[in-house]
């Protein structure tokens, strides 16, 4: 039999003085079922929970109504309460009566009487309530990391020097992502490098973390605390274990300088078998099957070439290599994928957004993008840090370089701001000028954005003290133009400050185009079930309380995959991910709220419908076998550690096999019926 | 079922809503602290998400005498599930056709996003709702149905 | 086109291609046509072919005691067909476990309550614009004939027949309608023949067959009825092919595929959604796109 106690609570005068507590106790009282009805001034103070754990204890309450203010502010008080009180905290519902009635109805018939109508909803709800226990979900303890430029080596490390195992993940051969790439950094022009390679070091040799280069993920399964994840390791045809990494394979090749180096935006060479910098992290080469001579003559039956397996002393060399799929277990997951610049050609791989054909980049040798900038002016880069043109290896006396390239442009598809290129430009401009002290640098920019410890006065050196000239407004076209035998590209820009066009003729122009998403991260955030905007940024499941989190639970985020930002943002963000991550792979098992659906397995008709409308992937069709392993019938069922309880599976549900813990079609609709005779 | 016994002057339209909760649920909350006032004729129930609210759910209030339904959410992609609400808002929209043919008066079920911060957007529907429902009177036809039944 | 339907399915038993053959014969005690289940080739000149083969025979597919026969050729008409296509989506059939027999369809009678032909075609016949049945294993008719009844309907398809029905519904006041189906609707006996008949309602238990809680009356009350046929047409909405059965099979005569055709209706218009059109089509509820419309939410 129910005994519910319904407690009804003054909140001093708040609800006292709208409505009749008394009048409402009186009525409730008559409810069939309630085994008690009172009232008491301030119900989640100390005396007010301890009335209503005597109560439960003394009359052997089934269910408590506590109606006061809204669930939001106290349900977790009162759960609390009930538990200490050795009732099941789930045997309890709230009735708001302040925020949705005394608060807001003056008339205090009125709303006394609709406080004793929502009272008597929740009183036909808990008389439905089961005990709940809430979810464990045993916990690996261990993390993947996928990327491995500055954001995916700093989450690595903090997880790693946390004690928990990583396993971390990175497409190309080498760690150090975007940042390897760049010559100093803003606002304090340290060099990359030195602060990047100890760290790249530092991965390669931590004992908690296992590094697969030139590998990515191919398939995720399981879920929060308990993810199987498969990777596929590319052929690298260099088995990185016998190898010493002492070169003569690389040295050797006779493609040596011939093929175009990615990682220098093909501004400079190297090999068909290569390290792409000599940094790189594992200091072990890779051939790149489409240019060497032997994989290439193995396709006809031949064996070409070889040069580098002969070289090679600890027989590391393997023509033969496969791509491998190794599965890992992990608890967590943090994404670290990163960016690449919009490409500024006229194609463009998503159709809303268009291209620049108006500044001939791809056409014009010596028009750059920022990143090959970084590349030109680097001393590890392939002009040793002789700022160099690409045409013809001069060096440029004048470069334009363009802001806004692409971001903040409705026109041309991205409506955002890409956050860091006021800052790198303005150090462009910075390195420029100390290795060309005659150059003039040029900058066409829309609005200067220099938020950030020492950022402003770092663009103010930069103009005031290395002299670029800072033009607000838009180059609208750069033509190739022959000046006294010189080859010039002419920016038709404008000044709208003061109102005139300026025109520049300039040996080199950089473009500082748009930050976008890495490639291929939208098809990563669909196995990983994380959502992206429009963009394929990866969204954040709050973006102020949970900016680290998704909505895949246990999978992370941090860097620029989430969104544009600089290198002391992303590591912060990194750094973030990586607590979050420790946080949750440091308990022995994880507990969910208990309140998800079931499935009536013997009535579901394995329709699916369910399956495809879940948002969190959270329910399967399996299959019913007896003892002996015969089929019965298949079935939906929910993953208790991945649903989250929206209860969209209920709805869409024709036979309601589906329902939702917590909010069942029994509670729901006894609430409704029990307005029945008031209405 | 008293509805023939009541007067239609002292008709008092009841409103049942649907509300998800973590917006439209705040959204009330937040007109509450803000003491926004508006008519007491409205019962709210809270569900997790729009996505949960299954059709049948509007059909049984208006069975138990309601005069008019709300169904209310966060607005699309704030959902706190991410997408119940995108769910809910495409069966809305082929359920209202529904009991357009069926001759249910579409003036007597509403859909509303409204989010936690929009307390004063609520005291406004729940005000117009209300307003609206006392001006057509009490939901007669569905009310002679079960009379009937 | 009867004798080559029974020869290509005598072919597929004796070739044991399938163990049972669900097709038309002449059932009733008057001759109405049925469904008409053969396992042996010596019983295929039971089977025929006609414009009085009104029911939808997919229903049989997800049936326990048909399924135990073995492997299933049945007969179907281009809007059965959809049926199929369907059940293969919501994965209740696999597609290679049963071979499909399309027929080219001209056109079904409608019958009086004596279960006589009327010679006036079903109000789906008129609008129809599919003759020959799609994605089937096998076609049995004139392709091209079904091509040109296609083309004859196209340009008026959306004014006929139930369209037509459906049209002077919605011009009604809201209030005219509603008395409308009070009336139909006090005629449902509840004996869900309906439901019977659909070939999309396979749960193992309907939820107007469930309590506790109670969601809609079981048995037949005005407001039970209401319920149950908005909820009825609502769970086949995106589902429905508008074969028909449904309102064939109502004792009552009340024509419930006009609130299934409101949904089609519906699905088309809004959402380019057409049911059974594909194998591995998502279903229309249950997935969702971000730019739905949403005029009218506040
Ligand atoms: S309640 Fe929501 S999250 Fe849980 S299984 Fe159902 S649809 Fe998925
Ligand atoms: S929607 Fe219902 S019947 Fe279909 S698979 Fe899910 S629980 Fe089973
Ligand atoms: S949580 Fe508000 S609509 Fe989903």
């Amino acid at each position: 039999m129910a005994k519910i106690g319904v407690f009804t609570c003054w909140c001093g005068e708040n609800i006292a003085r709208n409505v009749d507590v008394d009048k409402v106790s009186e009525a409730i009282a008559k409810l069939p079922g309630v085994g008690c009805s009172m009232n008491y001034k301030y119900m989640c103070s100390e005396p007010g929970q301890s009335l209503i754990a005597t109560k439960i204890r003394e009359l052997g309450l089934t269910g408590v109504v506590v109606a006061s203010c809204s669930p939001h502010m106290h349900l977790k008080t009162f759960r609390k309460t009930c538990e200490l009180a050795g009732i099941n905290p789930y045997l309890i519902e709230m009735a708001n009566i302040r925020e949705q009635c005394s608060w807001v109805h003056s008339d205090k018939e009125v709303a006394t009487a609709k406080a004793i109508e929502l009272i008597g909803m929740a009183v036909e709800k808990v008389r439905r309530n089961h005990a709940l226990q809430p979810i464990r979900v045993p916990v690996t303890k261990r993390a993947l990391v996928i990327g491995a430029g500055v954001a995916g080596i700093q989450a690595a490390l903090d997880v790693a020097s946390g004690g928990v195992e990583v396993v971390l993940v990175e497409r190309e051969p080498s760690v150090g992502g975007k940042m390897a790439g760049l010559s100093e950094t803003f606002p304090t022009l340290d060099c990359s490098q030195c602060i990047l390679t100890p760290r790249m070091v530092e991965v390669g040799q931590h004992p908690n973390i296992k590094l697969m280069t030139y590998s990515e993920v191919e398939k995720v399964d399981g879920y929060v605390g308990n993810f199987k994840v498969t990777i596929r390791q590319k052929a690298r045809y260099v088995d990185i274990a016998k190898c010493t990494g002492c070169g003569s394979c690389w040295n050797a090749c006779p493609k040596k300088n011939k093929i175009p180096n990615s990682f220098d935006y093909n501004l400079g060479n190297r090999g068909a078998i290569y390290i792409p910098f000599p940094q790189a992290v594992p200091a072990r080469p890779t051939i790149d099957p489409d240019n060497c001579m032997r994989l290439q003559s193995m396709k006809n039956g031949k064996e070409l070439c070889g040069i580098c397996a002969k070289k090679c002393q600890t027989n590391a060399i393997n023509f033969h290599d496969e791509e491998k799929f190794v599965e890992v277990e992990v608890g967590a997951i943090i994404v670290a994928t990163g960016y690449q610049l919009y490409s500024i050609k006229k194609e463009q791989e998503n159709p809303r957004i268009k291209g620049y054909a108006e500044y001939g980049y791809g056409k014009y040798p010596d028009v750059v993008d920022s990143l090959q900038f970084e590349r030109i002016i680097s001393a590890s880069g392939p002009t040793g840090g002789e700022p160099k043109r690409p045409s013809d290896g001069k060096t440029p006396k004048s470069v334009v370089f363009i802001q806004c390239v692409g971001s903040r442009d409705n026109a041309k598809g991205i409506t955002y701001c890409s956050k860091i290129c006021c800052m790198y430009t303005a150090k462009h401009t910075m390195l420029f000028k100390h290795k060309v002290h005659d150059g003039t640098a040029s900058v066409f920019y829309m609005d200067i954005r220099s938020g950030g410890k020492m950022y402003d006065e770092f663009v103010r050196r930069a103009i005031e003290q290395d002299g670029a000239k800072y033009y607000r407004g838009r180059v609208s076209k750069i033509e190739q133009v022959m000046v006294d035998g010189e080859r010039k590209y002419r920016c038709y820009g404008a000044d709208t400050l003061k109102g005139t066009p300026v025109v520049v003729d300039a040996d080199m122009v950089v473009l500082a185009g748009a930050i976008m998403p890495s490639s291929g991260v939208t098809q990563l955030a669909q196995k990983l079930s994380v959502g992206y905007n429009e963009y394929g940024f990866l969204s954040e499941s709050h973006p102020k309380l949970r900016p680290v989190e998704t909505n895949a639970a246990g999978v992370f985020v941090c860097g620029a995959c989430q969104g544009p930002k600089d290198i002391p943002e992303t590591v912060a963000q990194a750094s973030a991910a990586a607590g979050k991550a420790l946080i949750m792979l440091s308990q022995p098992e994880l507990t969910r709220e208990p309140e998800i659906a079931t499935i009536d397995e013997k009535l579901c008709a394995a329709c699916g419908a369910c399956v495809k409308a879940c948002p969190y992937q959270a329910i399967s069709i399996e299959e019913i076998r007896d003892r002996k392993g015969n089929f019965i019938k298949k079935t939906s069922r929910v993953n208790p550690g991945l649903c989250m309880g929206c209860g969209t599976c209920v709805a869409v549900c024709p036979s309601k096999s589906a329902d939702l813990i917590g909010f069942t079609d029994d509670q729901v609709y006894a609430q409704i019926e029990s307005l029945a005779d008031v209405f | 079922m008293n509805a023939e016994t009541k007067s239609t002057d002292a008709f008092e339209p009841k409103i049942v809503a649907f509300v998800c909760n973590w917006c439209t649920y705040l959204g009330a909350d937040l007109a509450g602290t803000n003491r926004l006032e508006y008519p007491a004729n409205i019962r709210i129930l809270r569900l997790p998400c729009t996505g949960r609210v299954d059709f049948n759910l509007i059909v049984k209030a208006f069975e138990i005498g309601a005069d008019a339904v709300l169904v209310s959410g966060c607005h699309p992609g704030d959902c706190h599930y991410t997408a119940g609400n995108f769910h809910a808002r495409r069966r809305w929209d082929l359920f209202r056709e529904l009991l357009d043919t069926v001759g249910i008066d579409l003036n007597r079920v509403y859909f509303s996003w409204i989010s936690a911060a929009e307390g004063a957007k609520f005291q406004k529907l729940v005000t117009e709702i209300v307003d609206k429902t006392r001006e057509m009177g009490p939901y007669e036809d569905y009310k002679k149905l079960v009379a009937e039944s | 086109m009867e004798t080559e339907l029974r020869n290509a399915i005598r072919k597929l038993l004796e070739e044991k291609t399938v163990d049972v053959a669900i097709g038309y014969g002449r059932v009733g005690v008057n001759g109405a046509v049925g469904a008409t289940f053969v396992t042996n080739p010596d019983d295929v000149d039971r089977l025929v072919w006609n414009n009085e083969c009104r029911q939808n025979l997919a229903t049989h597919l997800t049936r326990a005691e048909i399924k135990k026969l073995g492997k299933p050729a049945i007969v179907v008409k281009a809007c059965d067909a959809r049926a199929v296509v369907v059940l293969c989506n919501e994965a209740q059939i696999k597609r290679e476990d049963v071979y499909v027999i399309g027929v080219v369809c001209d056109g079904i009678e409608t019958a009086d309550a004596a279960g006589n032909k009327t010679g006036a075609l079903m109000g789906k016949c008129l609008s129809c614009v599919e003759h020959a049945a799609k994605n089937v294993d096998l076609l049995i008719g004139d392709e091209a004939a079904a091509k040109a009844l296609d083309e004859k309907n196209a340009p008026n398809a959306k004014s006929v027949g139930h369209y037509e029905k459906l049209a002077k519904l919605r011009a009604m006041s809201q209030k005219e309608r509603f008395e409308y189906w009070r009336e139909q609707f006090s005629k449902c006996i509840r004996c869900h023949a309906c439901r019977q008949n659909c070939p999309l309602c396979y749960c193992n238990r309907c939820v107007a067959d469930k309590n506790r809680p109670t969601r809609i009356d079981t048995s037949s009350s005005l407001k039970g009825n209401f319920a149950w046929n908005i909820l009825r047409a609502f769970h086949l909405a995106g589902r429905c092919v508008g074969c028909g059965a449904c309102a064939a099979a109502c004792p009552a005569g009340i024509e419930l595929d006009l609130l299934n055709l409101t949904l089609a209706n519906a699905a088309e218009d809004q959402f380019g959604y057409v049911s059974g059109k594909e194998l591995g089509e998502l279903p229309l509820i249950g997935t969702y796109s971000p730019t739905d419309k949403e005029e009218f939410i506040r």
